[in-house]
């Protein structure tokens, strides 16, 4: 058994690796990444995935519905880190797997795989707490600033993590974009893994809150019409029955964290595409308590005052 | 969550757990209860927003959960919930506070139709509770609020709920956290309204708060606290009076490093830590007797 077999097998365990395989691993996977498009091509058959956000336990479940990579290629929209309790575990498994099948697995950046939003949501502490120092934190931002864009499924289903960007009209534009950087403030890059399908906008709209655009129907419409693709498939937003599409079926958002946050209480989605495109999607519960190692925790009452 | 309590404890104060998984118990006449469910599903969540009048709610609405607790001779009841708490916001509405980047926004080159939404998307609320008689706990399920307020008032008052005697360790024979709705303002900071409650032998006290912390990407945060403190002492011998204690505060990291606070603080996080480096800007008692008979 190879070292990188040995790797797999012990964060399906939800093991973390030593500081040194981290780098080693990040290092693999930077050169694999690097060669990747901002419009990464797939092939079907694929299962597309949302969010998991640390979910360790239940992206095990997910496998489970799934099956195993390489046996199913997978596609995740990113958003693997925060949140959760095992961020680290979570993001390095999908790691060795694309190091191990990098034809089976396409890793797309998510808004949480950030520097910035990672120091607020989760993943910093973890990696401190779990390793003593920063420097895991340190190897896998570096390798977030590697990870694809967006992909493209069979020329006809465009996949991005948030959504559309007003600078971007065509997917060569998306193309053209230095993404070798921290997600900044704004522009194309920003509103890819930022921006929200919205109903009460017609065209583009600017939500109060400080992140992304929001984008109505027409948008989407001539954006899949200029590009000649069936939908846009996305994640970002939490949905209570795991998938929800929205403007005549141009666009839908997977969601793949089951009870979010270990208290929300939805059901998560995959979404299974055939070798025609033909599409299932698949629906999971969040995995049994007793499944997941740590016992459930009992708050002592509290004095608050 | 289930919290073990002693049997015996229970017993000596004369109290008992519901039955039926109802979670909660029954002491000295009130019959105090919390329930945590899911988030709303997409159908009743869009039922709320045609309700409530507005297109836009929190990411998560926990409106099946709630917190109750009913005075069962009188049938009055004070509860918990997250419909009337939002009923609240759309109310007062607030402006936006207007996160910086957002605003820069506004003067790039401007796509056509643009448009630009204008709701306090921080869910602020003035909420501090509702008040039914006759309550009928069945009405809760899906969001359904019982209408007939009773014209019991709540009157401005001098005294204080005595922090003293409830930092006394008495056993807690009941304690719980309900979470009523929570956003995450987009990865900018979190708004959260949750309530909680400790029963003891000698009286329950609850803390309904709201809370929010706002990064802004220039004046470093805004961080605005309302609390509403409720206390009651059991007394078998008299109907019960309970006490309330509004509190609102609020401050940005600008102002507080302007009094000295360091601005690079994982306490501006933690409300219960913060709290009291926030200038209070509205804070009030009242008291509420409940009558025998309504």
């Amino acid at each position: 058994m190879s070292d990188l077999d040995r790797q797999i097998e012990q964060l399906k365990k939800c093991e973390p690796l030593k500081e040194s395989e981290v780098k080693a691993l990040c290092l693999k996977a930077m050169e694999i990444l690097v060669e990747e498009s901002n419009v990464q091509r797939v092939d079907a058959p694929v299962t597309i995935c949302g969010d998991i956000h640390g979910q360790f336990y239940d992206m095990k479940e997910l496998f489970k519905v799934g099956g195993d990579c390489p046996k199913t290629n997978y596609l995740f929209l990113g958003d693997f880190v925060d949140r959760g309790f095992y961020s680290v575990e979570t993001f390095l498994l999908l790691l060795a797997l694309k190091v191990r099948y990098p034809d089976r697995i396409t890793l797309i950046r998510g808004n949480h795989e950030s520097r910035q939003i990672t120091q607020v949501y989760g993943f910093y502490d973890e990696c401190l707490r779990k390793y003593g120092s920063v420097n895991v934190w340190r190897y896998c931002t570096d390798i977030f600033d590697y990870l694809s864009l967006s992909a493209l499924i069979e020329n006809k289903i465009f996949s991005v993590h948030g959504g559309l960007s007003p600078a971007i009209s065509t997917l060569d534009q998306i193309r053209t974009i230095d993404r070798k950087q921290e997600v900044p403030h704004d522009g194309a890059m920003c509103d890819l893994l930022w921006s929200d399908p919205e109903d009460i906008v017609d065209g583009w709209g600017l939500s109060p809150r400080g992140a992304g655009f929001l984008f109505g129907g027409s948008v989407v419409s001539s954006f899949n019409h200029a590009n000649n693709i069936d939908y846009i498939c996305r994640a970002h937003q939490l949905v209570m029955e795991g998938y929800k599409w929205m403007f005549n079926n141009q666009i839908v958002t997977v969601w793949s964290a089951p009870n979010y946050c270990y208290r929300c209480g939805n059901v998560a989605a995959i979404l299974e595409l055939d070798e025609n495109l033909n599409k299932q999607f698949r629906v999971f519960d969040a995995a049994p308590q007793e499944s997941r190692g740590t016992p459930a925790k009992k708050p002592a009452p509290d004095y608050f005052l | 969550m289930e919290v073990e309590v002693d049997e015996k404890e229970l017993k000596a104060a004369g109290a008992e757990p519901l039955t039926d998984g109802r979670h909660g118990l029954r002491i000295h006449g009130w019959e105090i209860e919390s329930r945590k469910r899911s988030i709303l599903k997409s159908s009743t969540l869009e039922l709320w927003e045609k309700k409530l009048e507005t297109y836009h709610m929190p990411e998560m609405v926990f409106g099946d959960s709630c917190l109750a607790l009913k005075h069962v001779k009188s049938g009055f009841t004070i509860h918990f919930n997250a419909f009337d708490a939002l009923v609240g916001w759309k109310k007062e509405a607030l402006p936006p506070v207007e996160v910086p980047a957002a605003a820069q926004w506004k003067f790039r080159s401007k796509p056509s139709q643009q448009i630009i939404l204008d709701y306090d998307y921080t869910f602020t609320t003035p909420y501090c509770g509702s008040e039914t008689v006759k309550f009928d706990a069945d009405k809760l399920e899906g969001g359904e609020i019982s209408k007939d307020t009773c014209n019991l008032h709540w009157e401005d008052c001098n005294e204080k709920i005595d922090v003293v005697a409830l930092a006394s360790k008495e056993p807690i024979l009941f304690y719980d956290e309900v979470v009523l709705y929570e956003d995450e303002l987009a990865d900018s900071g979190v708004s959260l309204l949750t309530v909680k409650v400790r029963v003891m032998p000698s009286c329950w006290f609850l803390l309904l708060r709201f809370w929010i912390f706002l990064q802004l990407r220039v004046d470093g945060a805004l961080m605005r606290l309302r609390d509403t403190r409720m206390h009651c002492a059991f007394n078998d011998n008299a109907s019960p009076t309970i006490l309330r204690e509004i509190c609102w505060r609020e401050a940005t990291f600008q102002a507080l490093s302007a009094k000295g606070y360091p601005s690079e603080d994982a306490a501006y996080n933690d409300p219960s830590i913060i709290s009291q480096r926030l200038p209070v800007i509205m804070h009030k008692t009242q008291k509420l007797k409940v009558p025998d008979n309504v």
